[in-house]
């Protein structure tokens, strides 16, 4: 039996690490020592860094996984998030030896990749695992809940383009009692996956999900959301100006966004290369988004010899009430 | 040791900075200490410039020992 959303189960504040019971995160662990023992140094690497809160967040949404996809659920999304970090890392292996991305257009990438169904499948549940496995990712994590869910009120309507897998959406949800979110991907295996999620997570009730293409919103819903939720889109886009226009037409003015971007980090479906993270901040001003708080995370390990550091951006934003503020 | 064998422990001995190894097809992450997810990608990328072949990532990621490695190198070369 799960918890009621928005519980976390294993271990209350002031529990010692030790006593904590994650019988799903022991079991991940073991299986990834058994068959992908060269992964094993980053997890733990993203472990150290909180052990607590790691735990916490791991085993919530390793319950969630187990009521989607059923007990052998953990594996299988390991196993596909061992290939997705493996395609990664021969991405950014690349990209290091030619000095640009592989793709140029978002059409090459739609018929390599996202047309793939069995394909999705696994990509999402790979990324799925990636946000709290991989280290900087799980401090992306952290600034999610503690820089931008923290300001939302509990009511809040959100929006969030291309959920992907929907773990941040459920997140959100699971722990604003009252909030509601509408999700728009133009995946539908990504349509699939975040409304098992959500269900899994006791949320589905509150969140809906439309296959679309995200920059299409910028035709309805004007200024209907208090919060946009926008995860690692911009970078697979040839012109991401668009898509900042489209999160300020959407956020009611004075409304927050939580937007995360990748930078100088190859992936087999990543189009735009950000080199510095200036130009994810002059994009939000320039669509009249306000940049109130951000966060550059980086792996902490490279390729030998790297002259790209993959880095993964946060970025907390208001729609600006006026030309300055 | 056959040729390609031979070969290959250079490339891990290249790789991995240790003259010592000496790399046999059951020689596992659990035998070299570096071998992460990262220094495996590090590797392949020299095993192909030292075989003169390309690998895709579905390939290596499942490869669980050297002698897989060594058979996936073969195969490429036959």
């Amino acid at each position: 039996m799960l918890p009621a959303p928005g519980i976390i189960s294993p271990g209350l504040p002031g529990t010692p690490i030790s006593t904590m019971d994650t019988p799903l995160l022991d079991r991940l662990f073991a299986y990834v020592e058994s068959a992908h023992g060269r992964s094993l140094r980053g997890l733990n690497e993203a472990r150290e860094q909180e052990p607590r809160r790691f735990a916490q967040v791991a085993e919530l949404y390793l319950q969630w996984l187990v009521e989607a996809r059923g007990e052998s659920g953990i594996d299988a999304a390991t196993d596909a998030f061992a290939q997705f970090s493996t395609d990664v890392n021969m991405a950014q292996a690349r990209y290091e030896r030619d000095g640009a991305y592989a793709n140029k257009s978002f059409e090459e990438v739609y018929k390599d990749h996202y047309s793939d169904a069995e394909a999705m499948d696994g990509y999402l549940w790979g990324i799925y695992l990636t946000n709290f496995l991989w280290a900087h990712h799980f401090q992306i994590m952290m600034f999610f809940q503690d820089r931008f869910m923290s300001r939302l009120e509990k009511d809040a309507h959100l929006i969030e383009i291309a959920p992907g897998h929907g773990g941040w959406g459920a997140w959100a949800l699971a722990h604003l009692p009252g909030a509601s979110l509408e999700g728009y991907d133009i995946s539908p295996q990504s349509i699939q996956i975040a409304n098992a999620v959500a269900k899994a997570a006791g949320v589905d009730g509150r969140a809906k999900y439309v296959e679309k293409d995200a920059l299409d919103l910028e035709k309805v819903q004007a200024e209907s959301a208090n919060a946009c939720i926008c995860s690692f889109l911009v970078e697979h886009l040839e012109n991401p100006q668009h898509l900042y226009k489209v999160i300020h037409h959407l956020l009611k003015p004075g409304g927050t966004a939580f937007i995360t971007g990748a930078l100088t980090a190859a992936q087999v479906d990543h189009i735009y290369e950000y080199r510095y993270e200036s130009e994810l901040v002059m994009m939000c001003e320039k669509a009249g988004l306000r940049v109130l708080e951000t966060l550059s995370a980086n792996p902490m390990r490279t390729l030998p010899k790297a002259k790209f550091m993959p880095r993964s951006m946060a970025l907390l934003v208001q729609k600006r009430r006026n030309e300055i503020y | 040791m056959s040729e390609t064998l031979a070969r290959l422990n250079e490339v891990f001995q290249d790789v991995f900075e240790d003259e010592e190894l000496s790399v046999q097809a059951e020689t596992s992450a659990k035998d070299i200490d570096d071998w992460d997810s990262l220094m495996h990608v590090n590797l392949i990328l020299a095993v192909e410039s030292a075989f003169d072949v390309r690998f895709t990532s579905t390939e290596v990621a499942g490869l669980k020992d050297a002698g897989e490695l060594l058979a996936l190198i073969e195969k490429k070369q036959a």
